[in-house]
């Protein structure tokens, strides 16, 4: 490899904006899952190479991937232009053709029915809920109950970056809890993308629907969000024990 | 056959699996297949491309001494399903669930007409279902009509991302396929069994969305839904839908081998399953040859949940519940008495051919048979 062309970005720069990108159906990152095989760096050029764990991963999700890898990369001041490289998909021509010339998705796959921002949105969604669990959990820990977290809002929240904690207060301020930053800020970022939390006294948990939380119906709420989290983490499974059949097939071919 | 099957088989027997502690557990295979992938059989690379997908499930969740080669694993024909499912007693009977992707399969990969060459040498074994595709209009009511009269048909397996022309797939719940379910219900083709699972390639996952079971099954009370798959990668709108229905039931096939290599996710999947369904509506299927029941069976009945999800979800995978899901609720969707098959597999031409008429002798354990 190379040494670096002045005026490119460094390897690091660009694994840490490839590590923004998720699989949406899993919800975790593309470094994490070991779906990038490998960053070229010429001048302001990239280039990722991207492998999923199935030659038929669904196309919808492998164009989002692809299309998120491209953006963040690109989105590096010292990057001019990023390009993806999938391999080992069925759609993996459509795929780099359509991500590198940016064309949009109905025409990359014109007889492909509905389109990428509503499989999008729909798994956005799905990921909201999955964090607001953890984020729920984090506030149970702390002690509050299912009241004051429904009534929780943003303009409630005081992040304190030094300790990476957050001040979370509750009965008209009357008093705060502190807990970690970490599950309420990734809970955020999905509650703003999906437009359920964009003011500050908006509400912050919600049900799957969208709708406020009767502290009735709190601990139910709650199980569909673990349950969703097991919904993701159980097609992680299924995805990871599919790359591991391929690797191990691909490493038997190369053996022969 | 090779040494490595022979000295599994004595494995197999001396864990007697059907007598799960001491106790007697009837098992019955609520998804199996008897499928042609041979090169001749297909006529369209979708075809070549399903089996290929199907073997990535087999050889991902079958532990490694276990898995088949490609040639075996096309067409392995009735005999040697008959000695995988009964042999060492691994299922005491098993339920076909047809999947005809006529338009990948010169003859079809896995019809009615198929399984029926199994199912009707050994009926007391095995129980035969039917399907229908509401695309097939007049004449797919008819084809329904045809296989009720042939073979009563109790149960129907819909493939709701079949490629069909240009159609890549339908739902459950629009009007053709209503009025499929209403001759379902005017013909007593009680169970449904709706295929919503893992994307297989080619197919669209799309059209495996497990929504449209919601407004099939609140329409038709009567009719049992089982959502085969337990909805994966949708496990999460599957058990929301399943908490309201109560006629929606879940399939275990894809889930059940997470016993072997995943033993934590089976033991949160299957808690959420209990939590969500409760124990009467959780069912076993292999997805036979996907993968094989005589060492799934016993995978499944030895796992456990680990202590932080029974503390969590307040459920057991204890005796009771292994009795129901392995055997009993299904059993009870299909009108099958364990006791009388019990009695009646004594003697029966399987339990001669494999020598287990003592294991249905009694009641009692019977003792290491070797």
């Amino acid at each position: 490899m190379s040494a670096q062309i002045s005026g490119g970005p460094t390897r690091g720069a660009v694994r840490d904006r490839l590590d923004r990108v998720t699989d949406p159906e899993l919800d975790r990152s593309i470094v994490d899952l070991e779906y990038v095989d490998g960053i070229e760096i010429d001048g302001p050029r990239v280039a990722v190479d991207l492998t999923l764990p199935t030659a038929w991963c669904s196309p919808a999700f492998a164009w989002m991937m692809a299309v998120d890898a491209r953006d963040e990369v690109e989105s590096l001041p010292a990057v001019e232009e990023a390009r993806i490289r999938l391999h080992d998909h069925m759609h993996e021509t459509e795929i780099n053709r359509g991500v590198n010339d940016r064309l949009p998705f109905a025409e990359a796959f014109p007889d492909a029915d509905g389109d990428v921002a509503a499989v999008r949105t729909e798994l956005d969604e799905k990921a909201r809920v999955a964090r607001q669990y953890d984020a729920v959990e984090a506030l149970l820990d702390a002690g509050l109950d299912a009241e004051a977290i429904v009534d929780c809002s943003p303009c409630d929240l005081e992040m304190t970056d030094a300790t990476d904690t957050v001040d979370v207060y509750v009965d008209d301020r009357s008093f705060a809890v502190t807990v970690p930053n970490d599950p309420i800020e990734r809970y955020l970022e999905k509650a703003r993308e999906t437009d359920l939390v964009s003011e500050p006294d908006d509400l912050l948990f919600r049900t799957p629907e969208g709708d406020p939380i009767d502290p009735e119906s709190f601990d139910h709420v709650h199980r569909r969000g673990r349950l969703a989290q097991v919904n993701m983490s159980s097609q992680g499974g299924i995805c990871d024990g599919l790359r591991e059949a391929r690797e191990g097939r691909l490493e038997g071919t190369a053996n022969d | 056959m090779s040494e490595k099957r022979v000295m599994w088989r004595d494995i197999d027997v001396h864990c007697a699996m059907y007598q799960h502690n001491g106790e007697d557990i009837f098992v019955i295979d609520g998804h199996v297949h008897l499928w042609d992938a041979t090169e001749e059989n297909i006529e369209h690379e979708g075809g070549e491309e399903f089996i290929q997908c199907f073997y990535d499930y087999h050889t991902t969740f079958t532990p490694e001494e276990r898995q088949w080669d490609m040639d075996e694993y096309r067409e392995y024909g009735a005999d040697r399903m008959v000695e995988d499912l009964f042999s060492n007693a691994a299922a005491d009977m098993a339920i076909f669930q047809p999947t005809y992707l006529t338009d990948f399969y010169e003859d079809g990969f896995n019809t009615t007409e198929q399984n029926a060459e199994l199912a009707t040498e050994y009926p007391e074994r095995f129980v035969l279902n039917g399907t229908f595709d509401p695309r097939d209009g007049e004449e797919g009511l008819e084809y329904l009509e045809e296989l009720h009269e042939k073979y009563d048909v109790p149960g129907v397996k819909l493939y709701t991302a079949e490629w069909r022309g240009d159609s890549k797939g339908w739902r459950l719940d629009d009007e053709d396929a209503f009025e499929f379910l209403e001759k379902c219900q005017e013909l007593g083709i009680e169970n449904i069994h709706a295929h919503k699972g893992p994307t297989i390639r080619p197919l669209n996952r799309d059209a495996f969305d497990v929504a449209d079971v919601d407004d099939a099954a609140s329409s038709f009370p009567e009719l049992n839904f089982i959502v085969e798959h337990v909805g994966l990668p949708r496990l999460d709108d599957f058990c929301w839908i399943a908490a309201q229905e109560n006629n929606v039931y879940g399939g275990l096939a894809v889930a059940a081998p997470f016993a072997q290599n995943r033993p934590g996710k089976f033991s949160e999947i299957m808690s959420e399953l209990l939590w969500w369904l409760g124990e009467d509506r959780v069912i076993f299927g292999s997805d036979y040859a996907i993968w094989n029941p005589d060492w799934l069976v016993e995978e499944v009945l030895e796992a456990e949940l680990t202590g932080e999800h029974r503390a969590e979800y307040g459920v057991e995978w204890d005796l009771e519940t292994k009795k129901k899901v392995m055997g009993e609720n299904i059993a009870d969707l299909y009108d099958i008495d364990i006791e009388a098959k019990r009695q009646a597999f004594r003697d029966d031409e399987i339990s001669q051919q494999f020598g287990l008429g003592d294991h249905y002798a009694s009641e009692e354990p019977a003792a290491a048979d070797d």
